[in-house]
């Protein structure tokens, strides 16, 4: 469903020319599956996740979305994909309906269909109490209630969840995960970035660890305890990362000898 | 482009728009209620100002002639304000006969606080009276009226009657600033008698009696004082010299009389004039001078909200990458967005107009009621509304294309708001120059922005005979903005392609870390913004220069300081800055300044492209300038060119001033630091057309301006495909060689008339066959040009060849692609 070989994104940068913020990256998620993309801040799940949503354009490399190539059709691309994360916002004067509406009809589903589908998913979300109130008005857990059914009204095979718990209270966290582990058991392609170490745990079929635009590890969490002896995730992570910034503090060292 | 998806982009945000309260409070109610409440203020403060009474002292009354009379009690008589237009109640009149100043001190009412009383103000009159006299005596003005004050004037020596003159007059101004009234009028002893004395004489004398000159003219002067520096002595003063003038009049006629002569004769030359414009014209003076103004402005103030709104808003709450993973196109989401603020900016302009054209109307009839000399404010008729309506539409189209581009560049609401100000001073400049009555449409001005439209809109709205012919630029008024207006909306909609701008960052500015950053990290070639800098580096060196480098033109050889001043600011002020900021931001002056080896093809095309467009050149400015599509040149200008001509300096040396030296440093500047900077992107065409524009600006007159921009695209174009600024040096060596020859050239080409020919003037010409034969060997040239550059492009795109800027030495020659 989602392909990703080789991808590289390159920022130009002020303070240090080019930051890439992807380096050789490469994995794949298969429908029925929740792919997480474990990493901390600024490792580059955002990053990878907006160009699968073609937002950004790599630099090099191959990016697939159901067999369509982001480059190639941005457009059809995003047709297929449902996009969430804390920074994908929800117009203030609109209420939830509205809003549900307007993303259903640029999406290009039939009027009638969508009525249905808006209904469908209002019943499923529980959020017929609050379908005619301005978003402006609401909390932040109804607010990424109507988030969600935005992502999913035009019933794309694949959905990005680009760290949609953060920034919320248990509650709403719960219900978000909830939602996603809901959508999983429909089938769809589920890629889930966060640096939660515990949504890894209770959602994740596979993960992949990203750290500095580098992909460090990949596989099922069994899998992954069973290759580098270490039972803990919280701990694999940390041990991971750590071996990482030494290479990467070695490899500045280097060039910077070779100079002087 | 799917239509539907921009009609439901439109629909959300004007909806979203018409629920933000302050939106709707923006467009509707200020107008609705502002105008209205602002007229009525104005009307209320007219009709208070307008009731203040203004002092009028009127020293010695009792020498004024009994017939005809002044004075009507302590006003100035009914009868010298003529037609009633006027009111003599808005003037007291305070004189200092015996007989009133008893009778005055009766009557008039204890003054209020902080005014003075009669007494305390004839006092003061009296002192100023004096000082004045004396001041007049000192001047050497006679005053029979005062002969002690002449006496003791000639008394004075010189040197000390100045001092006391500059003395006076300022005493006499600080005692006039503080007395309390606002003219003086002060009659001279005798004044009546004197009067009756010269009326006799003038009867004596039409009746053949002989009288001595003399006795003529010892009528002493009336001094009429006031402050014009001080508002209201000057709204005084107009009222007591108007009606003195009438009076005068009067005084003249019974004069006439009393002599026996026809009384017509007091205006023997009998003037009248006569007004043809209708009310309703007037009116449309004052409506074609404020609505163009208004509807500008408004258009902006009215596109500029919901942009900043629709765009650094949406950005800043984040649903603009709610949308932008839409399957809505950007194209479409920037139409979208673009009919909405246009909608908005035209309600706003419209609904302004409406409210200050009513207001205005209204507030006219109320004032009209109390003064009749007030203009009538008749709201304009439907032509003209219907013109309003017409050039709102592609003025609204560009502000808000590019306050929606302006939007989406910056990073968040407050940074947008930023941009309100340079824009609304600029767009407020061009609108205060149209409104100079002076500045009539041209064609140059219908097709710059802004300015086209304010210019055909005070025409329209003028109605003044012949602004039928105007109609004819509502063509051009019209293109070229719907031009203009598609090109901000192309920058939007490149903006939105722009992943850097859509995902910008604030970032923390430190300057230090900046300039260190900006000296360290070096490039082979500058960047996009220090190209950029460099050009406003150049203008405003010129601009400077402008005052500080003018040629000496009263010298002893006003040809030769000129080329020597031209040498030192192309040196100083188009090479210097070029190649200084080329050392100090890049790493290769040979990839910056495109010192390589040309081909030989390419230096072969650069010489044949100048033979050929030379004639092209001539007779494209000769056509613009017959068809008045730019002005005359500037009288400077000319001046230097006849300088020029007329200077008989040495070929050689002309050539090394007009040819070798602006070859040499307007290319290392414009095709060398600025083109380089500029074509890093890989977007050649753009680069080619901004350095250009530039180059053409800073030529400065229109005319030159344009053929240098012209030439800026060949040349850019040549720079690209050959990849070395030499072919564009022998280019530009060359065409300005031909130029200078051709200006200097007298007679010693033949004509045959087919290819050449010679004007009225006998400078050469060239005739359709040549320059038909020029145009097509140089567009086939271009498109050599042309497909070179896009193929060896496309190749550099596909990462066969090192993209440019990256890698700037390529081994492999440029010719070799072609």
């Amino acid at each position: 469903m989602i392909r990703v070989r080789g991808l590289y994104k390159e920022f130009a940068d002020p303070r240090h020319g080019v930051f890439r913020a992807l380096d050789n990256v490469s994995f794949e998620v298969r429908p029925g599956e929740i792919y997480g993309l474990l990493g901390p801040n600024g490792a580059g799940k955002t990053t990878c996740l907006r160009i699968l949503s073609t937002v950004l354009r790599p630099t090099r490399g191959l990016a697939e979305v159901d067999g369509i190539n982001v480059v190639r059709d941005p457009e059809g691309v995003r047709c297929r994909i449902g996009f969430m994360s804390c920074n994908t916002g929800i117009y203030d004067r609109m209420t939830a309906r509205e809003m549900v509406e307007y993303y259903g009809r640029l999406y290009g589903i039939p009027e009638e269909k969508l009525q249905s589908r808006i209904n469908e998913i209002f019943d499923v979300l529980q959020m017929n109490d609050i379908r005619d109130r301005l978003c402006g008005k609401m909390s932040t857990g109804m607010k990424q209630k109507v988030s969600i059914a935005r992502t999913i009204v035009h019933d794309p095979p694949v959905i990005i969840f680009d760290e949609p718990t953060s920034g919320l209270d248990v509650l709403v966290a719960r219900a978000v995960l909830q939602a996603v582990a809901a959508l999983r058991e429909k089938g769809k392609c589920i890629i889930f970035s966060t640096h939660i170490m515990r949504e890894v745990e209770r959602l994740c079929d596979r993960i992949a660890v990203i750290h500095r635009g580098r992909i460090l590890a990949e596989g099922t969490l069994p899998e992954l305890a069973d290759r580098y002896k270490q039972p803990d995730v919280e701990e694999l992570f940390f041990d991971l990362i750590q071996r990482r910034e030494e290479e990467v503090a070695s490899e500045v060292r280097q060039p910077e000898g070779a100079t002087a | 482009m799917s239509w539907k998806n921009i009609r439901l982009v439109f629909m959300r945000e004007v909806r979203d728009q018409l629920r933000d309260r302050r939106t709707l409070f923006m467009i509707t109610i200020l107008p609705v209620l502002l105008y209205p409440m602002l007229g009525l203020g104005i009307v209320e403060m007219m009709l208070t100002f307008s009731e203040q009474q203004r002092v009028v002292v009127v020293l010695n009354a009792d020498d004024l002639p009994q017939q005809p009379t002044l004075l009507e009690g302590d006003k100035l008589a009914e009868a010298w304000f003529p037609e009633g237009r006027d009111n003599p109640s808005l003037l007291r009149i305070l004189v200092d006969s015996q007989v009133n100043e008893s009778s005055s001190a009766k009557t008039v009412a204890k003054p209020r606080r902080g005014q003075k009383t009669d007494a305390e103000l004839l006092a003061s009159a009296r002192v100023l009276a004096d000082k004045i006299q004396t001041l007049h005596g000192l001047h050497g003005v006679h005053s029979t009226a005062a002969p002690g004050f002449a006496q003791d004037a000639a008394a004075h020596d010189s040197a000390k009657a100045v001092l006391d003159v500059a003395g006076l007059q300022e005493e006499i101004s600080q005692l006039f600033g503080t007395s309390g009234f606002q003219v003086l009028v002060i009659v001279p002893d005798g004044y009546a008698q004197s009067l009756e004395r010269m009326q006799a004489a003038i009867r004596d004398e039409s009746h053949g009696q002989h009288t001595s000159a003399s006795n003529r003219s010892a009528m002493p002067p009336v001094l009429v004082i006031r402050n014009s520096a001080d508002d209201k002595s000057a709204v005084a003063f107009s009222r007591v010299q108007q009606s003195l003038r009438a009076w005068e009049d009067a005084v003249r006629e019974k004069s006439f009389i009393t002599a026996n002569l026809p009384p017509d004769l007091q205006h023997p030359a009998r003037l009248a004039w006569i007004e043809v414009a209708r009310e309703e014209q007037v009116a449309a003076s004052v409506w074609s001078k404020l609505f163009p103004a208004m509807l500008v402005i408004m258009a902006l103030t009215g596109a500029f909200y919901p942009a900043i709104d629709l765009g650094a808003g949406e950005k800043e709450r984040g649903t603009m990458e709610t949308l932008l993973i839409s399957p809505a196109r950007r194209v479409e989401v920037v139409l979208g967005k673009f009919g909405t603020i246009m909608v908005f900016s035209i309600l706003t302009a419209l609904l302004n107009l409406l409210s200050m054209g009513l207001t205005g109307q209204q507030m006219a009839a109320v004032v009209g009621a109390s003064a009749k000399e007030m203009v009538s404010l008749e709201f304009p008729g439907l032509a003209p509304l219907m013109w309003i309506v017409i050039l709102l539409l592609p003025l609204s189209a560009l502000f808000s294309a590019l306050c929606l581009a302006l939007a989406t560049f910056a990073k968040s609401t407050k940074e947008g708001q930023y941009y309100l100000t340079p824009l609304l001073m600029v767009v407020m400049g061009l609108t205060m120059f149209c409104l100079s009555p002076a500045v009539e449409m041209t064609p140059l001005y219908s097709v710059i922005p802004v300015v086209n439209v304010a210019l055909l809109l005070k025409g329209l709205l003028l109605n003044a005979p012949g602004s039928e012919n105007l109609v004819v630029y509502a063509v051009p008024v019209l293109i070229s903005s719907i031009g203009y207006s598609m090109l901000a909306i192309w920058w939007a909609i490149e903006l939105y392609n722009s992943e850097d701008v859509l995902f910008r960052e604030a970032e923390k500015f430190d300057l230090r870390m900046w300039l260190r950053q900006l000296l360290r990290t070096k490039d082979a070639v500058p960047a996009f913004h220090e190209a950029g800098f460099c050009f406003i580096v150049i203008v405003l060196l010129q601009f400077v220069a402008m005052t500080y480098m003018k040629p000496d033109l009263n010298g002893a050889d006003p040809g030769l300081s000129m080329m020597r001043l031209i040498v030192v600011q192309q040196l100083t002020m188009v090479a210097c800055p070029a190649v200084f900021m080329g050392v100090l931001l890049t790493t290769s002056l040979r990839a910056t300044f495109r010192l390589r080896r040309p081909s030989m093809q390419s230096m072969f095309i650069a010489v044949g492209l100048a033979l050929i467009v030379h004639p092209l050149s001539v007779e494209l400015s000769q056509f613009l300038v017959d068809h008045r599509v730019f002005p005359e040149l500037p009288e400077s200008a000319r001046q230097v060119m006849m300088l020029m001509k007329a200077g008989e300096k040495p070929t050689w040396l002309m050539l090394m001033v007009f040819a070798v030296t602006p070859a040499i440093c307007e290319e290392l500047a414009f095709r060398g630091f600025i083109l380089s900077g500029l074509a890093r992107g890989g977007r050649l065409a753009i680069a080619i057309g901004i350095s250009s524009l530039m180059f053409g600006i800073i030529h400065m007159i229109p005319q030159q301006a344009f053929n240098a921009a012209l030439l800026g695209l060949v040349l850019g174009l040549l720079a690209i495909y050959s990849r070395s600024l030499f072919p564009a040096m022998a280019f530009h060596f060359l065409n300005n060689t031909i130029a200078t020859l051709h200006a200097g050239e007298a007679g010693r080409f033949v004509a045959d008339g087919v290819f050449f020919s010679r004007d009225a003037e006998g400078a050469l010409r060239y005739e359709a066959p040549l320059l038909i034969l020029c145009s097509v060997a140089g567009i086939l040239m271009i498109i050599h040009m042309i497909k070179a550059v896009s193929k060896e492009q496309d190749l550099k795109r596909r990462g066969i060849i090192a993209a440019y800027g990256e890698q700037p030495e390529v081994t492999q020659p440029a010719t070799a692609t072609v």
